[in-house]
Order: structure tokens, then sequence, then C-alpha cells
């Protein structure tokens, strides 16, 4: 009888194991939209077998747990994809702002508003009218009211670029509050798994780890080392400590020469972060280096353009008669006592308030002279900025600028395309599959009922034996 | 194999790719300009900023020429009415010079001379738009003006010899002004103002000195035919800036359809691909709606 009791016991397991494993389905089915959750799949186990008189008997199924699908090589690999991915989008957004200061000028009449480049032209040609007439006021105005165009379309890139750059800088500092609360997750996490599962995949606790690497990665460039006992260490890319095990290192923000700059346990690393991926390191490229340049390129033409057209008119003789002290046109730029450039195109202005002050004439000639109008309007061809050309100069620094904004999104379209094709293989491994668990189960269902068949039957055995044949008291 | 459940998301995201290309093909479209920011082509846009420098110092020029011409043309008008004055003088002084005429037409012409040289004077001292145009770079000062203190009275120039030149956006210099010093004094030798005195002082009195009276016309005659080579000189400079301006609009027009074929958008071939684009999101979405109708999951079919 012993073996009918078996049999009981077995089928009991079996039921056992097949609701289990439903339950895992039910689950997985319930969690298909949970970001960050891998599928699930039951183990069975084959109970140990009985030795009866030297002949083995099967005792038997059971379940022992799920097991989640995971690929963390390719997890890992997915995350670092996303960090250039992300540095490359924000890059791009903000580079995307510096070029629609710089929109082409499509027109081919002379002095659109807005457009640096036919200001300078339409600034130099004002004095190459003023060569037919030099003592002409309406043309004398003309040169006055294109300078002040010109200085007010080159102090407005200017202030369009620093308010941008202090507009990064906050999109930068803000991004530190979500680094912290994630890696003190992680570091939580981290404890968590150490206790539970040190030895294997923690299921739904690794599934939250990975998911907020994942986070993190989308915000700054970070690598990660296993560690013992499961655990998971984070640096920087650049390798700063950011979570060791069940520790986390804040990231701390602090103003040094107006901007944001970024610490871990004191020491400065906004450098570090700059090239090493995520959000952070797109917003600090922009901000350190991309913003910078075009900033300092304005600088050069507004530096250059201001000092050598105040050098000429204080070298020739205005309408008022002053002799080789005519005054400036242009506001003198910040640094010119040290030959500085910064900062000269925001704090481009026309200072010349009376025309008359314009010396068209050469020095010690007769006011209707136009030999220093013909000069003035000559530096517009002449290789006054860093060895070019004003318009060349210019002409320089939109075809650059528009070369490195075009770069970018090159990258960042590379980048992205690499995650949705990792994104792919790590959903076609990982994500709940629904058709596969409608047939997963289907398949348990039967594997249920075929347990619950045979219990059925083996009820029917035994009340067989136990009425001995005649058909009484139990059924 | 496994496959991504989530297929539908990326068709979706294809779907909003092909809709941002209607989205910046449209506004090509409507705009006229094929190149709406920096990237698309940096390049053009560089090739754009020295197109529309060089459109607009052409356009620039064009204006300038014009205004440069009517002032060319004040003096030369200017010289021409200088030319007949003077012509009239010298049939004048050979008709005194004849020895027929009485000493009271002998006056009568030095009074006519004199009248010339007033008209003379008048014409050297001729401004266009308020500037003197014969007095060199003094353009402020009235450069002729006659002192009868000694006889010969003495006609004395204000200005300098200072000489203007336009600039084309070619580099070529053109001549702007004759100094009057150079037209009317002859440099000294050539002195228009000083025989016209001369001869008023040889009429005045009746009695004509002949030798003295005919040498004064001579000069005047040497002076006529070297104020007549300065007109020369500013005739030139109308030419050369029309020729200028000719050349220089039509470069421009050839840099305006070059800058155009940079930067307008070419309608034909941006509707062809706004067309191909619209069908691309209509398919898009047939896939995208079967999808979601059919009952892509075998859950539908358990029972």
């Amino acid at each position: 009888m012993g073996t009918v009791n078996v049999a009981f016991s077995i089928m009991t397991q079996a039921l056992e194991a097949n609701q289990a494993a439903l339950n895992i389905v039910a689950n997985n089915v319930a969690n298909a939209n949970t970001p960050g959750y891998t599928t699930e799949s039951p183990n069975f186990q084959q109970s140990q077998p009985l030795q009866i008189g030297g002949v083995s008997y099967g005792d038997g199924v059971t379940e022992t747990g799920a097991t989640s699908a995971r690929d963390r090589v390719l997890t890992e690999r997915l995350n670092q994809q996303q960090q250039t991915a992300s540095s490359t989008s924000a890059r791009l957004t903000a580079l995307n702002t510096v070029q629609a200061l710089f929109t082409p000028d499509s027109g081919s009449s002379a002095g659109q508003a807005g457009d640096i480049s036919s200001d300078l032209t339409g600034f130099f040609n004002s004095f190459s009218s003023l060569e037919e007439n030099p003592a002409n006021n309406s043309m004398r105005e003309e040169v006055l009211s294109s300078a002040s165009t010109l200085a007010a379309d080159v102090s407005n890139a200017a202030a369009g670029l620093n308010s941008q750059r202090s507009a990064i800088d906050q999109e930068a500092s803000g991004v530190t509050g979500q680094v912290n609360s994630l890696t003190s997750a992680i570091s939580q996490l981290n404890l968590q798994i150490q206790s539970t599962s040190p030895d294997s995949d923690a299921g739904t606790l690794e599934d939250q780890r990975q998911q907020d690497l994942s986070q993190l990665s989308q915000l700054i460039g970070v690598n990660q080392i296993t560690t013992e006992n499961n655990g998971i260490s984070v640096t920087t890319t650049a390798g700063q400590p950011l979570v060791s095990e069940g520790q986390n290192f804040q990231l701390t923000t602090g103003s040094v020469n107006g901007v944001t700059h970024f610490f871990v346990s004191g020491a400065d690393i906004t450098s570090q972060l700059a090239g090493g991926g995520g959000q952070l390191g797109g917003y600090l490229t922009a901000r350190d280096q991309d913003l910078p340049a075009v900033l300092g390129s304005l600088d050069q033409l507004a530096y250059s353009v201001s000092t050598q057209v105040n050098s000429l008119n204080n070298a020739g003789t205005d309408l008022a008669g002053d002799n080789g002290n005519a005054g400036d046109i242009f506001s003198a730029p910040p640094g010119l006592a040290s030959g500085n450039a910064a900062g000269s195109a925001a704090a481009m202005s026309v200072v010349m308030t009376d025309p008359n002050h314009i010396a068209a004439a050469g020095t010690g000639m007769g006011t209707g002279d136009n030999s220093n109008a013909t000069a003035m309007a000559a530096l517009g061809n002449k290789a006054i900025v860093n060895g070019s050309t004003p318009t060349d100069y210019y002409a320089n620094l939109v075809s650059q600028l528009g070369a490195e904004v075009s770069n970018v999104q090159t990258e960042n379209t590379a980048a992205s395309a690499s995650v949705t094709q990792l994104q792919t293989q790590n959903n076609a491994l990982s994500s709940v599959n629904l058709n596969d668990e409608a047939s997963a189960m289907s398949n348990f269902e039967r594997s249920y009922q075929a347990a619950s068949q045979v219990f059925t039957m083996l009820n029917t055995i035994i009340a067989s034996v136990l009425n001995l044949g005649s058909q009484a008291t139990v059924s | 194999m496994r496959v991504d459940p989530s297929y539908v998301t990326n068709l979706v995201g294809s779907l909003d790719d092909a809709q941002a290309s209607q989205q910046q093909l449209t506004a090509e479209l409507s705009s006229g300009v094929s190149i709406t920011s920096l990237s698309q082509n940096p390049v053009a846009s560089g090739e754009n900023v020295l197109l529309l420098n060089q459109i607009q110092q052409d356009d620039s020029f064009t204006q300038s020429t014009n205004l440069v011409t009517g002032q060319l043309q004040v003096a030369d008008s200017t010289l021409g009415s200088v030319v007949s004055q003077l012509t009239q003088a010298i049939s004048l002084a050979t008709q005194a010079n004849n020895g027929t005429q009485n000493p009271s037409d002998v006056k009568s012409i030095a009074s006519q001379i004199s009248g010339i040289l007033d008209e003379v004077q008048s014409l050297a001292n001729t401004s266009y738009q308020g500037q003197y145009i014969f007095s060199g770079g003094q353009t402020s000062t009235t450069p002729f003006a006659t002192s009868t203190a000694s006889s010969p009275a003495v006609t004395g120039y204000n200005g300098d010899t200072d000489v203007n030149y336009l600039v084309t956006p070619n580099g070529q210099k053109i001549q702007l002004n004759v100094p009057g010093s150079q037209i009317f004094l002859g440099n000294g030798s050539n002195n228009v103002f000083g025989a016209l005195n001369a001869l008023i002082a040889d009429y005045s009195s009746g009695t004509v000195d002949t030798t003295k009276a005919v040498s004064d016309t001579t000069a005047l005659s040497t002076s006529l035919g070297y104020v007549s080579q300065q007109r020369v000189t500013i005739d030139n400079s109308i030419g050369q800036v029309t020729a200028a301006g000719d050349a220089v609009t039509s470069a421009q027009t050839q840099l305006t359809s070059a800058q155009t074929n940079l930067m307008q958008a070419d309608v034909g071939q941006v509707s062809t691909q706004l067309s191909l684009s619209e069908t691309q999101q209509t398919a898009l979405e047939d896939v995208i709606a079967q999808l979601e109708s059919q009952s892509n999951s075998l859950f539908s079919k358990l029972q």
C-alpha cells in the first residue's frame, strides 16, 4: 500500500509545483509593463529518488523558485551606450540653442536685422559711402547707426550665449540631487542583496538595482564593479567612488569663478565629469567647452573690430577739426590694457554720439578729405581678426559651429541607434513576452489538470481497495 | 529565438521620425529656404556669409555710384561753362587787341571780361550738396576770392591740393575731384584767373599795350587748353564709375544667383521628398493599426 500513498504524495507535490509555476506566470503577466522588471521562469527540480530494495523510484517534483532572465554583461553594455547617448543628447540640445543665435541669413538685401555678418558688411559699407561725400551729415549718421546695429547684435549674441551658459549650469547642478538619491538607493540595495542572496541573482531586488544603475547612466558617466557577496561598486568614469557596497559618496556642488563645480569627498571632479558621459557630462562639455569656444570667437571679433576702428578714428581728422584725437567710436574692450579679448563681445557698444567726430579725413587734411574713411572701409577686407578679414572670420565661426553641431548630431544618432539595438536585445531576453507566458500557462495548467486527474484516479483506486470490491460505504 | 515584444514602440519611433522630417520639409517649402540652421550644411552656411558680404558690398557700391556720378557730372558741366566763358573772354580780348577799338569800346571789353571773371570765379566756387567741389579737401571753405588791393587784381586759392578717391569692391581707385588750384591756377603756369585779371588791367584804362595784351591773351588761351585737359580727368572718372557700376551690377547678379542656388529650397525636390515621407507615414500607420487590431497575443486564443 505504501506505493499508492507515495503516488499521492508525488501528485500533491506536482500540484504545488505547477501552482507555484502558475504564480510565476501570473507575476510575469502582472509586471509586463513594469519598468526594469525582468521576466522570471520557474525552476522544477526532481525530488531525490527513493531506493527500495536496490531499486530507485522517482519521488516527484518541487518548484525551487524563479530565475530572472538577465544578462548582466548586456545590461552593463546598454548602460554604457546610454551614457554616451545621454551625453551627446544634452550637448546637442545646448548646441541647437546656440546655433539658433546664428541662423543663416537667406535674404540678399543689405542689413537684415539680427545677422552679424550683414551688420559687419553694413558697417564697413557705411564708410565706403562716406568716401563719396565725407562731410555729409546723413552719411556720418549712417556710420553711427550701422555701428550701433553691429554692436547691439554682437552684444545680444554674447548675452544670449552667457544666459544659455548659466541655464545649462543650473540644469547641471539640478542633476546632483537625482544622482545622490540613486547612489543612496543602490547602496541600500547592495546591503539588502548581500544579506538575502549573496550567492545568486537577487530577482526583484536586482531588477531595482539594475533600474537604478540604468537611470544613473542617463545622468552621469559611471563604471560598475561587482564585489563579493553580489554587491556592486559604482565609480565615475574617471574612477572617483560613488557607491562602495553599502556606502554612498554624495556628489556636492559649489560655485567656483561663477560656475558650478562638482565635488566628491572634497575633490573637485568637474573636468573629469565633462568628458565622462551622461547628461551631466554633456551639459558640462557644452558649458565649459562648446559655448566658451563660440563666445571666445565672438569676443575676438568684437575686440579686433572695436580696437582697429577706434585706433583709425583717432588717427584722422574729424569734421569738428580734431586732428588725431577724434575719439573712440566703440567702447574700449574691457581687456584692452592687457590685450585680452575676453568679455569684449558682451561689452561692445557705441560710445560716440556726435557723428561729426567720425574722422573721415586723413591727419592734417581738410575736412573734405576721405582718405581715413577709405582706410576704415578697407578694414572690412583686411586681415584684422586673428589673420582673417572680419567677414572671413565670422564665416569661419559659423561653419565651425555648424560642423560641431552636425558632428554631435551624428554622434547622437549613432549612440541612440546603438542604444535601441542593445535595448531590443535586452528586451528580447528580459522583458515579459505575453505569447511565451500564454504558452507556459497552458502548459502548467495542463500539467496541473493531469496531476488532478491522477489524484482522482488514485482516490478511486484507494476507494476500491477500502471497499474490497463491493459498492458500499466509501466512494 | 526570442524577440523584443515591444516592437510596436519602435514603429512609433519611426513614425515620429517621419513626422519630424515632414515638419522640416514643410518649413523649407513655406520659407523657400533650404538651410534653416547651420548644422544642416555648415560649409554652405559659411559660404553664404561670404556671398552675402560681397553682394551687399556690391549693392552699396551701386548706390554710391549714383551719387558720385551726380557730383562728377556737376563738376563736368561746371567746367563746360567755364570753357565757354573763357572762349568768350578770348574772343573779346582778340577784338580789343586788333587796334580798331576806340578807348570806350576797350573799357567796355574790360568790364565784360571783368563780368566773365566774376562768372568763372562763381563757377569755381560751385558746391554740390553743400560742399565746394573745387577746394580739394577743404570742402567747407570757399576756394576762390579776388582781392582788388593791387593792380592787376589777384584771385587767391583757399583750398588745398587734396584728391579723393572712391575705391571699388575690386580695389580700383577712381579719382573723385580735381583740386581748384590745379584747374584754375594751373599750378602757377596756366593761371586762368591770373590771365583774366591781367587782361582786365590791360583794358581798364582804355588804351591797349598791344604786346602785353596779346601775350596775356595767349596765356588765357593756354590756360583754357589746360582747363579742358583737367575736364578730361573728370570725364574719365565718370566713365570709370559707370563701367565699375556696370561690372559690379553684373557681378552682383551672378553672386545673387549663386547665393540663391546655395540657400533656396528646390521646390520640386522638396515636394517629392515630402510626398515620399507622407507615403512612409501612411504605411507605418497602417502597419501599426493592423498590429494593434490583430490580437497579437496567444492569450486571446485561450479559452
